[in-house]
């Protein structure tokens, strides 16, 4: 009967798919295409009504097998994805995109840009949200090559003009390409996402023009708009901007104090910690403490012998002048039950002593004076370093032993 | 760990996922996804881009033609969990009937039939005892005064032989008889009310029925590798489950030749539950290794040095089933576990147990499922935890306070409607703030400094949801490699993946890129084809063996000189452990039609057919041999009880248990008194405290003011003898009363379910460790049903420190006294043990809730992030139902 040819017709499409899948997975690419080639059959009674129809899966299949294949080439390539994009209306937008993207990442940009193009006069019917999404996708990638399109005769103008001799025509192309690339760019970063490079671009094109209101706007909203992510880099990206900007102390600080707040781990903390030991203020040298130790909480700094080196410093001042060890304390009762186990081990005073000396020295200084002279890390590497006759090593001993008293304050 | 400068565009939305889900079987192919400008220009003018996922990885190729074994099978035959058609309906006649419509009926009725047959003493017994004058089994007719009392019972056997030689006939009536006896007794012959038994039973049925369709028990894996600590010696530590019942931890040395091969006997473990995970870390050169069962929670300490001892460290005990254990990689000695009843534990072997969060609750919808995962991140005193809906990290120092979201099922994620989360894993050794999630149909990479949105997204097309995570990671420059395995279909597949930048630009992180092609690896049951065949049933038997799902898996990346190559080790539910090893190829253009198309084409099996061909396959051909021959010495052995095995006594308790007591201490002397005065007076003992203390206020007890419950009546009646009496005034109490009663007991046990059969504690085989499984047993076995779940800790006190108390949970006397141990010191026989507790129970207070962590500088310890501003903690927020999810 008709129902039970369509069952065995569907029984036999998925045995098909399994041996491509196989086939797939121990990259036997010649056996999936050999198999895709019986697949495409599928395409005749395509009565499913799963989430991915078959015309998708060839096109995800056949994109992945002429990706790997020894014999495949560009030509057949595109001409595999002109088909594709034949194949469903639905999908053309995502095939437009896959495709320039594939052109992309090899080298071939102008054949990506003229995609792009066509995909962006594309027009059927009513778009689905997704398709929107994808629209705006493709003319924000056709604005970043339009950016490197422009940046690119920038170049020119620029090496040009140091000639001393301006060509108009290169420069009425740059404006040009400035602002299809403005108009694009704008676009997508209205839009709640990640769009680092589209705003990293933008910001760039605004500033060569002098529109710092409008770089500084958009840059605000990319890094404070609560429906974006809480992106690390929008904060970065706005903090560059104001320093190229020569904006003041304060700004910047207070810039850095929301990426403080948002990811205490990031390696700005260094600049942020640096910034804040100079500043006057008492207040904000007190910050700068809590960043540095907040930082070094991470397991990622373990080993970072430059923000050891900055809390060394600090707490070395600190220790001197005899002023605010209650900070020092402060911040050391959150954290005496687990910093000696996490940072001062016997284990890690060999390994630091072996890999890298001065993080060990750095280390040994704030072990020495937040537990003590008679604690295993600092006493370990003294001894170490005494007995390899390194002065620096012998100051650090004697310096620790000199200001022990201040050890029982801070523990007390 | 520097934060890549720009990341791949994506779109950000909130909200509940958009996308319409399924399982799709190609979902993951052909996709670049996203580009992003990095990476060498080709040519300076221009601008050269780099792929989300299509970039090009290292080459890995097996270097045999399927997985070998590591180890010999275990003496005793293994005993197979439950097949689909041990609890399904497979009558010929229902399958017509439910042909077309989805879904499985459960074989109830067989089941309840099995426990009356085999549980007849806890199916009738007190009323056999009673009624047994009043049934006659013989064959002659009854003469008159006895017939007015007694029935012929022979009759109705017959009834009941004949409907079974008619079962399956669709015009079968029941024999009046029948019906009418069955009428007449249906209330009141059962021990245990019929409905409610049903109700029970069924349940039971549908929780076997969800195990099998997925077990989330095993999630994590029960395999792991201790690499050696120089890298120097090829000799590592696997670390697994074995024995008949999966019960027993062995501590194995394996030499990594071209085969990993085991040195000498393995440090054995009698571990008194099945091992569903084992989690090891490395701190400072020693490894810990955390061993979850249901009830139970152990940590091992491992010494680096190679042929040091492990040491049992500690063990907690917990009343519900615990689904999470890992161990920290920071800090030694520090674990979190999680409860099914939604509560999370930073345990620290110095300082014990701490509270991080109770809530029954999925965090972001409401989802049903029990199941509860917890990790550490970057930052040590962080953790996350994780249930099905999503992933939240909270600190330690202010768990109320300080959380924000890692990850949701939504749209912010770009998840599918239906996908859920069914392995989180902290990839710290990869990246330090880097998280892996898999749900059913992908595998997302998260970082901490990026919350919600996933830094790489792919969708694994994996038969069943990977349970088992493993990654490797790799030098700078090179990509890390990450192992997925499903426990079912065995499914083993490598993905590799790159943080950094490979080229000459001094390696500075870029945004994460899938790298390569996933592939996929031999599983367990792949190497069968390869074997020669068997005698039919040995060939069933090996089939079924081979293809038992998958519990666990390891790996290790090997390298000396230039050759690199990867161990893979999976482990079996039967206990097999398999390995197979894939070497590294240098990065070249792709060969030309490779070998292994045609190496491993269905069909041929060059493990067999030409092992003379490489030194190589003739070790594996040999292994397989000895394995086979192994195999079948243990299945030969006739099983010694043909229906169902059962553990003898002897093995729930250990020697020293057995022997008794030296002496009673004197408050077991005076409570046995009090017990012994009690029952002479026919009262009850209100509270277990010695006299000598003044007793507290009574607590509102749960019982009303009329009279003795009905449970202390009746057991007194019971050690009082007179118990007929006893019966025939009760009898006229209600049966509804009787099934209120035992359904409000089984709400209270409900969620404490389990292998309840292997006794109640961790004991081991290795004589150090006696003190260890004593204490556990003499413990706190807590009877508190009314509060919520707590866990009570033991510890072995290392010699000569002082033993260590949890401070949250120290023993009340009276829970002392309810402890099996200290009950069977007073005589009382084992069957009546848990009547007692569970009576006593009634009266045993909760313990007190463990204090809250001074919360005082609560706002400086936070981890500082915009989404705790968010989801301020101390409202209790109402779920969202599951509409769109």
């Amino acid at each position: 009967s008709s129902h039970e040819h369509k069952l065995n017709f569907r029984k036999s499409k998925e045995a098909c798919l399994n041996y491509i899948q196989d086939a797939l997975l121990q990259k036997q690419w010649k056996r999936a295409a050999e198999f895709l080639t019986c697949y495409v059959e599928s395409l005749e009674k395509d009565y499913s009504r799963e989430h991915i129809g078959p015309s998708e899966m060839i096109w995800r299949i056949g994109t992945e097998i002429l990706w790997h294949h020894s014999q495949s080439s560009m030509k057949e390539f595109n001409c595999f994805m002109e088909q594709m994009k034949t194949l469903g209306v639905k999908r053309y937008l995502k095939v437009c995109l896959e495709h320039v993207f594939h052109l992309l990442c090899n080298g071939q940009i102008d054949e990506a840009y003229q995609n792009l193009s066509l995909a962006e006069s594309w027009r059927f019917g009513e778009q689905t949200a997704i398709q929107d999404k994808e629209m705006k996708l493709v003319e924000a990638y056709r604005g970043l090559l339009d950016y490197y399109s422009w940046s690119k005769q920038k170049n020119i103008l620029l090496e040009h003009g140091e000639d001393g001799f301006s060509d108009l025509a290169v420069e009425q192309e740059m404006h040009s390409y400035f602002r299809k690339a403005a108009v694009n760019l704008k676009e997508i970063i209205k839009i709640p996402g990640v769009w680092d490079v589209f705003v990293k671009c933008y910001v760039d094109l605004l500033e060569f023009y002098g529109d710092h209101n409008e770089a500084r706007q958009v840059l605000n909203e990319y890094a404070y708009n609560s429906k974006f992510p809480a992106n690390p880099n929008a904060h970065v990206y706005l903090y560059q901007f104001l320093k190229r900007q020569g904006e003041s102390k304060k700004s910047l600080i207070s810039a850095l104090k929301i990426l403080h707040d948002i990811v205490p781990s990031h390696e700005l903390m260094i600049d942020f910690n640096t910034m804040l030991q100079k500043s006057k203020k008492r207040k904000k040298r007190r910050l700068g403490l809590e960043v540095i130790f907040a930082a070094l909480d991470y397991a990622g700094w373990k080993e970072n012998e430059k923000g050891w080196s900055c809390l060394a410093r600090q707490v070395k001042q600190i220790v001197i002048s005899e002023k605010h060890l209650d900070w020092i304390k402060q911040e050391w009762n959150s954290r005496k039950d687990w910093w000696p186990a996490f940072h001062f081990s016997r284990y890690l005073a060999k390994r630091n002593w072996q890999e890298n000396k001065s993080l060990s020295y750095e280390k040994a200084l704030v072990a020495g004076i937040l537990l003590g002279k008679d604690c295993k890390y600092f006493k370990h590497i003294s001894h170490q370093g005494c007995k390899a006759q390194l002065k620096r090593f012998r100051m650090l001993k004697k310096f620790v032993n000199r200001h022990n008293p201040v050890y029982l304050r801070i523990s007390g | 760990m520097e934060f890549p400068a720009a990341l791949f565009p994506s779109y950000f939305g909130a909200g509940p996922p958009r996308e319409e889900g399924g399982p799709a079987p190609v979902a993951g192919w052909g996709e670049h996804g996203q580009v992003l400008e990095g990476g060498p220009g080709r040519r300076q003018a221009q601008p050269a881009f780099v792929p989300r996922r299509g970039a090009t990885g290292e080459r890995w190729e097996a270097a045999d033609a399927a997985a070998v074994p590591v180890l010999l099978p275990s003496a005793g035959c293994w005993i197979p969990s439950p097949a689909p058609q041990d609890i399904l309906y497979r009558s010929g006649l229902c399958k017509k009937l439910r042909a077309g419509k989805s879904g499985a009926t459960l074989d109830f009725a067989r089941q309840l039939g099995h426990f009356f047959v085999d549980h007849p003493e806890d199916a009738f017994g007190s009323l056999g005892q009673l009624l047994h004058k009043n049934f006659y089994l013989g064959n002659s007719k009854l003469k008159r005064p006895a017939r007015s009392s007694t029935i012929r019972m022979t009759a109705l056997v017959e009834d009941i032989d004949r409907l079974e030689a008619r079962r399956g006939c669709p015009r079968q009536h029941l024999a009046s008889r029948l019906r009418w006896f069955s009428h007449l007794c249906r209330d009141w012959l059962f021990e245990v009310p019929l409905g409610l038994l049903a109700d029970c039973l069924h349940e039971e049925l549908m929780q076997q029925w969800s195990d099998l369709l997925f077990d989330d028990s095993l999630t994590g894996g029960a395999l792991a590798w201790l690499p050696p600590e120089d890298g120097r010696t090829p000799v590592g530590r696997l670390v697994h489950p074995g024995g008949q019942a999966m019960n027993h931890l062995y501590f194995q040395d394996v030499v990594l030749e071209e085969l990993p091969r085991a040195r000498g006997s393995p440090a054995e473990f009698e571990l008194s539950g099945r091992i569903r995970q084992v989690a090891a870390a490395r701190v400072d050169g020693e490894d810990f290794v955390g061993v979850r069962s249901d009830y139970h929670c152990g940590v091992w300490r491992v010494p680096g040095r190679t042929g040091a001892a492990p040491a049992p460290l500690q063990v907690i005990r917990t009343d519900v089933p615990a689904s999470c254990l890992t161990v920290s990689p920071h800090l030694p000695g520090e674990l979190s576990v999680c409860t099914q009843s939604g509560t999370v534990y930073l345990w620290s072997v110095e300082t014990g147990l701490q509270q991080l969060r109770h809530d029954p609750q999925t965090m972001f919808f409401r989802d049903h499922s029990p199941w509860r995962w917890s990790d550490f991140t970057a930052h040590p005193r962080v953790l996350s935890c994780a249930d099905r809906t999503g992933l939240q990290c909270l600190d330690a120092r202010a768990p109320k306070k300080c959380h924000f979201d890692l990850f949701k099922v939504g749209e912010e994620a770009g998840c599918q409607q239906g996908e859920r989360v069914v392995l989180p894993m902290y990839l710290g050794r990869a990246h330090p703030s880097q998280y892996l999630v898999t749900t059913q149909f992908s595998v997302y990479v998260l970082d901490e400094r990026l919350p919600l949105v996933p830094v790489l997204k792919w969708a694994h097309m994996m038969k069943a949801p990977p349970l088992f995570a493993h990654v490797m990671p790799g030098n700078p420059g090179r990509s890390h490699q990450v192992l997925l395995g499903a426990s079912r279909t065995q499914e083993l597949l490598l993905l590799q993946y790159r943080g950094k930048r490979s080229s000459s630009r001094g390696g500075s992180q870029s945004a994460c890129q899938l790298a390569g092609t996933p592939q996929k690896l031999h599983s367990i049951a792949g190497c069968l084809q390869h074997l020669p065949t068997q005698l039919p049933h040995r060939q069933h038997l090996l089939q079924q063996r081979l293809a038992a799902p998958a519990a666990g898996l390891a790996a290790t990346l090997q390298e000396d000189g230039l050759h690199k190559s990867m161990l893979v080790f999976q482990l079996s539910e039967a206990g097999d452990v398999f390995c197979q090893r894939l070497t590294h190829k240098a990065a070249q253009p792709p060969a030309p039609p490779s070998r292994d198309e045609d190496t491993t084409a269905p069909g041929s099996s060059p493990l067999f057919e030409a092992p003379a061909s490489s030194p190589q396959g003739l070790a594996a051909a040999l292994r397989y041999r000895r394995w086979l021959r192994a195999f079948s010495r243990a299945c030969r052995e006739p099983p010694r009880h043909t229906w169902h095995p059962s553990l003898s006594q002897r093995r729930l308790f250990t020697r020293r248990d057995l022997e008794g007591p030296a002496g009673p201490s004197s408050l077991q002397r005076q409570m046995r008194q009090r017990l012994h005065q009690a029952m002479r007076e026919g009262g009850r003992i209100q509270r277990w405290e010695p006299l000598a203390v003044q007793p507290p206020p009574l607590p509102q007890t749960l019982e009303p003011a009329e009279g003795p419950d009905p449970l202390s009546a009746r057991l007194t009646a019971a050690w009082g003898g007179d118990w007929e009496q006893w019966w025939e005034e009760r009898s006229s109490f209600s049966v509804a009363q009787r099934q209120r009663a035992l359904r409000e007991r089984r709400r209270r046990q409900k969620r404490a379910r389990g292998c309840r059969s292997l006794s109640a504690s961790f004991t081991s085989s290795l004589t150090y460790q006696s003190e260890l499984s004593e204490l556990s047993d003499a413990g706190t076995s807590l009877l508190s049903p009314g509060c919520p779940p707590i866990l009570s800790q033991e510890s072995s006190p290392p010699a000569g420190s002082p033993a260590i108390r949890s401070p949250p949970a120290s023993p009340a006397p009276d829970e002392a006294l309810l402890s099996s141990q200290s009950l069977r010191c007073r005589g009382i026989p084992k069957e009546r043990r848990k009547t007692l507790r569970d009576y006593l129970s009634v009266w045993a207070e909760g313990p007190p809730e463990p204090p809250e962590p001074p919360g005082s500088q609560a706002s400086q310890l936070c981890i500082p992030s915009s989404q705790s501003q968010l989801s301020s903690a101390s409202q209790p927020r109402r779920k969202r139902p599951r509409m769109g999810f």
